[in-house]
């Protein structure tokens, strides 16, 4: 029955020796096809089973697909089930084929078991091909009427797969308030729950196009909906209230009261046994407090516990899911979980996983009154058979050392590590000390006592290294053997591998020079020399500069190499509070478990609702859905476009902003093709000729050590939002959550001071580009104006406070934004707008 | 919103693939995530939330099966964990464990209920007395009851009538001859005792679980005689959370069968049932161990399956360790069980021994992690204890049963 060139279709591997059972197990399908003998539907069972089966393994059986079709005229509801799941599968790449089911799946919805009807229309549903649709419309129309709860279900489902394979068939057949007729009517939650998921979906698609559907999704979050969910709230599955709950978030209550009545009403959610729910919960309270500072904090005391109760009842899954969420609130709130500090000790079946979260926790959590037992406990994870966790709790100890203004009981464990005896934690105690003596210089007696003892040739990892041979320099006075242990590390230049320790080592040469010049002479001179001959390119270049530095002026060099050192106060945390606060904003999201803000790391079609964009594509259906897509596809490149080059601005800037010593990569070509010359002049030092080739070197090599400029691409594109909304409220929480992304002072046109007689002239103005206010005030000659705008199709703010001096022809302007990194272009599009005004 | 679920054996292969949505997920993507599996490792080492190149996979272990969810939205991420553990749980529920073999077996059910438990991606019902109702398990009772009945289709006839009833965890009306609820309390002491000998940590986590019975629509109140100690509460859907909160009075309409009432936990408990010593000596490359176990309270009830286990550090070459009480084996993966059973009135079990080090090493660096286990029937260590169970309309014949149970469970000694 079916063309012989389905069965070449397959491309699974296991397909020739899986080629006659499948013709075999066809011969048998199509023997009981027609059979009406007692008995047969067992048979068919076993068939079904066996087809599914290796459907399962992968084997290719859709060739079987008429002889499945014939055999599903039954009564029996597990075959009915098995033909279904075969169907659908089937169905998408053999569309032919999935005619000849539709007329069985059709009479199936009219059953009288509503079970079946459900099943039937569910499969029916989940055919997807699209030159079926027409056939759907009638059998959703009558589930979504269905006397039976099951099948009303299953149908409103049917209607977000029919909008999936072609939203114009599903709106004309006027679906949309169909479901939402239901979701304000039926009993059963489970139906409410399902309309709104894909009302939700449908709507949001639509905006874009219709004015109704933006409409009706802004409705979506209106008081007297949101209060109609939340009053049912307990009468909703678990999962269906994870979806309430991510929709209150969305609510924006108008007054305090409001706020207090829905935690009111939700506290109890906190309670539940099913973590997704508490966690949706305690996002919609942290999103309803934020504006209310005390309020938040009580909140973070409220949902303490149930969190704590999550991480330690459930899975490891579960766990570590709610320590990411946990982490976060712990890194903005670390005093608030100071007393719970014991929850975040590690057991030791965790996994590893489980355990970084918490070492970090735990760290965050350190003060004044528990530090002592942290670290106690965090000394007892140095023996820890797991060495990547006795790597980090080593670590997690440098850390609170670095944050407590009380070290003394710290700096004692960290030497006792030194003592050990164990390679890496020696190791990782070097690199700590380091930085603690960088904090604490007060601490370099004590501590160089016991660096001292540490021979160099039982630390191998390059950062432990690294450190000691800082702290060997620097504090070459102190320690009576320094010039001589670099000098042994000098004189094995060739066999340390690491370019890092290399040239930790170049620098404390120079600086125990300074210190106690005759008894390191020799060794600075083996350094330069090992230095210069050096393949690397930066310590060649360090060690040249050292030495042309000596050269010119040795109290110079002194200057440049050993400098008084002021203590380091704080080290630079490597998140920033920005990418923070943005991940706080996604709460109850995958964002926190990566640690990153989903535009970091999801496509930019998948951050909203499922898109099936490239199917839709595919399939041209619809043409106005077709050109939204490819428009919204364009804005997006643009927008793509945007992000990349500001991307690439930064990271060239941060590699500029390196080491004062390292010199930039780029610079190296030039300083290389000359490098046989140098070299030959160094080694004879009075050729005529080479002061001249140095200078000249030197220029060059600062000269090209400038950062490159970054070729400025023309300014990219931002299209702004001309309908914005914001209101106050929501305007002034932003204001206050943000930092400011630019700040600049604008110049006015003679024509501009001269139109600003009244605030409102330039707000009109501004309007007109997109712009609005949203307060304003002030007299001649001092104006003052907060404006907002939004980023078309994209709720993205930027907030501006502008203050204009008509006196001075002067703006002051600060820009805050909700996506950091498009501030410079929309301040751009502010400047252009702001010096239009007045021009006729 | 989930796009697609996948069950694989723990070999790799794909045993079960259910696409949810229109878009659909390639099965390469589980070569994808077996490679970097195995590239981590250990499967219990690699986070449940990964992300691949195309998609982000949530993945539950359990018993050696992996279950894989894949998506490309942003999502929250309990809903997809949590998700899975379901699916395990009902399915182990059903097929009465899991393994490779039984998953095969009753491939079909697997995906009925998969069918019922997730529609177009989003969670639908994933209480197992309603699925229970709409797809019959294939246990014995069934398998017997299709042969007498002859009706040999493994769906119930009854319809999910649960589903439209205002009480979704209770399905409508069952009818029983003996009524009877069960209340357990089932308690695990977590502990953490350092290297000094101190407690570092004891809290327990416990749960109540009641196993009911009743005809009707049966209204409980169970009451604690002390409810104030108890630090944090999670509950079971069914109880109504306002008498609680005044009163410390659970009031519910229980499920039918066995369920999770609540659990909740108990901090800061002073001490622990029995007590470990570890005392391990180094010198010239041997390291002397010597531990102790003995009964610290007594509870007057007997405390049973005493074991001890640690992991012995991978710098040991060999171990030669006995004792008096009980058996010690040391395992293939370098892990020492010594299981002692009951504790003996006449003698404290001690386990002792020397550890020879590898050659260049003088002392032991690493010290191991005792993990011990026991249980005590009859008891709750927490000191919870339960003051009455009371049934409005009480029917004519009703039994109440009560029980208490204390295990280990991260009871941790270091040395």
């Amino acid at each position: 029955m079916a063309p012989p060139a389905q069965s070449q279709r397959s491309q699974s591997p296991s397909q020739p020796s899986g080629k006659s059972e499948v013709s075999d197990l066809k011969l048998q399908l199509r023997q009981l096809a027609g059979s009406r003998a007692p008995g047969v539907d067992d048979s068919k069972r076993e068939l079904f089973k066996k087809v599914i089966s290796y459907m399962t393994i992968g084997i290719d059986v859709s060739s079987l697909f008429g002889e499945m079709v014939m055999c599903s005229a039954t009564s029996d509801i597990v075959l009915k089930k098995m033909c279904y799941l075969y169907v659908g599968n089937y169905a998408k790449v053999n569309p032919d084929l999935a005619l000849l089911t539709i007329n069985f799946l059709q009479r199936d919805c009219h059953d009288e078991d509503p079970m079946i009807r459900g099943l039937a229309l569910r499969s029916l549903c989940s055919l997807r091909v699209a030159n079926l649709v027409e056939y759907l419309v009638g059998p959703l129309g009558s589930g979504l009427k269905d006397s039976n709860s099951y099948v009303r279900t299953v149908a409103v489902v049917g209607v977000l797969k029919l909008y999936h394979i072609s939203a114009s068939t599903c709106v004309d057949a006027d679906f949309p308030s169909t479901l939402k007729h239901l979701m304000l009517n039926d009993p059963d939650t489970q139906i409410v729950a399902n309309c709104l998921s894909a009302l939700e979906e449908i709507w949001s698609a639509e905006a874009s196009t219709s004015e109704e559907a933006a409409r009706e999704r802004e409705a979506l979050i209106s008081k007297p909906f949101i209060y109609y969910l939340l009053n049912r709230i307990k009468e909703f599955s678990e999962w269906a209230q994870c979806l309430v709950l991510e929709l209150v978030t969305k609510y924006v209550p108008s007054d305090s009261s409001e706020i207090f009545d829905i935690m009111n009403l939700l506290e109890d959610r906190l309670q539940h046994a099913n973590g997704a729910v508490v966690l949706a919960t305690v996002k919609v309270f942290l999103q309803l407090t934020l504006s209310m500072t005390d309020v938040h904090q009580q909140v973070y005391e409220r949902i303490k516990a149930p969190l704590l109760t999550l991480v330690s009842s459930g899975s490891p899954e579960q766990s570590y899911a709610v320590l990411s969420h946990l982490h976060l609130l712990v890194m903005r709130a670390p005093y608030v979980f100071s007393s719970d500090y014991k929850h975040f000790y590690c057991q030791y079946n965790e996994p590893s996983y489980v355990k970084r979260l918490k070492l970090e926790m735990l760290t965050a959590v350190a003060n004044e009154s528990n530090t002592y037992e942290i670290v106690t406990e965090l000394c007892e994870y140095a023996a820890n058979v797991d060495i990547p966790i006795a790597r980090e709790s080593i670590r997690a100890v440098g850390k609170i050392a670095l944050q407590q203004y009380d070290v003394n009981a710290i700096v004692d464990r960290l030497l006792q590590f030194l003592e050990m005896e164990k390679d890496y934690v020696t190791a990782e105690a070097l690199v700590l000390v380091k930085d603690l003596l960088r904090k604490y210089p007060q601490w370099s007696h004590d501590c160089i006592a016991v660096v001292g003892n540490i021979s160099s040739k039982n630390v191998q990892e390059p950062k432990a290294k690294a450190a000691l041979i800082w702290m060997l320099g620097e504090y070459s006075q102190d320690m009576q053997d320094a010039p001589y242990i670099l000098e042994s590390l000098v004189e094995n230049w060739d066999e340390e591998h690491s370019a890092e320790v290399r040239l930790h080592l170049l620098t404390a040469v120079m600086k125990c020079f300074f210190k106690r010049p005759p008894e390191t002479q020799s060794a600075l001179g083996a350094a330069l020399a090992a230095g210069i001959g050096d393949f690397h390119q930066d310590v060649h270049d360090r060690a040249l500069f050292y030495y042309r530095i000596l050269r010119y002026n040795v109290s110079v060099a002194e200057r440049v190499v050993n400098p008084p050192k002021q203590a380091v106060s704080v080290f630079a945390d490597t998140q920033s509070s920005e990418i923070k606060d943005r991940i706080f904003d996604e709460f109850n999201s995958l964002s926190v478990l990566y640690q990153k803000s989903s535009y970091m790391f999801t496509d930019k079609e998948h951050r909203g609702p499922l898109e099936f964009a490239d199917e839709l594509g595919n399939l041209s259906i619809g043409e106005a859905a077709h050109n939204v897509i490819s428009s919204q596809r364009v804005e997006e490149n643009d927008k793509d476009l945007l992000l990349t080059t500001a991307e690439k601005e930064e990271t060239r800037g941060s590699s500029n902003n390196g080491s004062v010593y390292a010199v930039p990569y780029d610079s190296s070509t030039s300083v290389f093709a000359s490098q046989t010359q140098i070299e030959s002049a160094i080694s004879n030092p009075t050729t005529a000729g080479h002061s001249q080739h140095a200078s000249f070197g030197i220029d060059d090599l600062l000269g090209l050590g400038m950062p490159a400029v970054p070729d400025v691409a023309s300014p990219p594109q931002l299209k702004l939002n001309t309908k914005a909304a914001l209101d106050p409220n929501a305007f002034q929480q932003k204001w206050r959550q943000l930092p400011v992304a630019l700040s600049q002072e604008l110049s006015l046109s003679p024509q501009a001071v001269a139109s600003l007689t009244v605030p409102q002239a330039l707000l009109r103005h501004m309007q007109s580009h997109s712009i609005h206010c949203i307060a304003s005030g002030g007299q001649s000659p001092n104006f003052k104006f907060f404006f907002f705008a939004q980023k078309y199709e994209e709720p993205s703010n930027y907030l501006v406070e502008c203050i204009i001096n008509t006196t001075s022809a002067k703006a002051q302007v600060k820009i805050k934004a909700d996506d950091q990194r498009t501030s410079q272009a929309f301040s751009s599009l502010f400047e252009l707008a702001l010096s239009k005004f007045g021009t006729p | 919103m989930l796009q697609c679920i996948f069950l694989l054996s723990d070999s790799g292969e794909v045993m079960l693939e259910k696409q949810l949505t229109g878009h659909r997920v390639d099965r390469s993507i589980c070569d994808w995530f077996w490679d970097h599996v195995i590239s981590q490792g250990d499967s219990f080492k690699s986070q449940p939330v990964i992300a691949s190149p195309t998609h982000y996979l949530f993945q539950v272990v359990r018993e050696g099966i992996t279950f894989l969810a894949c998506t490309q939205v942003e999502m929250p991420p309990l809903m997809g964990i949590e998700f899975l553990c379901r699916v395990s749980d009902v399915l182990s529920d059903y097929l009465g464990g899991l393994n490779e073999d039984v998953i095969k077996d009753n491939f079909v059910i697997v995906y009925e209920l998969l069918d019922e438990m997730i529609d177009n991606g989003f969670p639908l019902t994933t209480e197992p007395n309603i699925l229970r109702e709409m797809i019959a398990p294939p246990n014995i009772v069934s398998k017997v009851l299709s042969v007498v009945t002859g009706n040999s289709s493994n769906v119930s006839d009854t319809l999910p009538g649960a589903t439209g009833s205002c009480i979704p965890w209770r399905a409508a009306d069952p009818k029983y001859a003996n009524n009877e609820v069960y209340v357990d309390l089932v308690e695990e002491m977590d502990a953490v005792i350092n290297r000094d000998g101190a407690l570092v940590k004891c809290e327990v986590y416990g749960e109540v679980r009641v196993n009911s019975h009743l005809s009707g629509l049966p209204d409980l109140t169970l009451s604690f005689a002390n409810p104030s100690i108890l630090d944090d509460v999670r509950f079971h859907p069914c109880v109504r959370f306002r008498p609680w909160e005044s009163h410390q009075i659970l009031s519910f309409v229980p499920p039918d069968g066995e369920f999770k009432l609540m659990s909740y936990r108990v901090k800061k408990l002073k001490s622990t049932p029995i007590y470990v010593k570890p005392q391990l000596s180094s010198d010239a490359g041997k390291c002397r161990v010597n531990v102790l176990v003995g009964i610290r309270n007594d509870h007057g009830k007997t405390i049973d399956s005493i074991t001890l286990q640690f992991q012995l550090p991978p710098c040991i070459l060999s171990a030669d360790l006995t004792s008096n009480t009980g058996t010690v084996n040391i395992l293939g993966n370098k892990t020492c069980s010594w299981s002692i059973g009951r504790i003996p009135k006449d003698k404290t079990p001690s386990l002792s021994g020397t550890l020879v080090l590898e050659s260049e090493l003088e002392r032991l660096h690493v010290f191991p992690t005792f993990r011990v286990g026991f249980k005590i029937m009859g008891v709750a260590l927490s000191g919870l204890q339960i003051d009455k169970l009371d049934l409005k309309t009480a029917p004519s014949r009703l039994y109440k049963g009560f029980r208490a149970l204390t295990r280990a469970g991260e009871f941790e000694v270091r040395s």
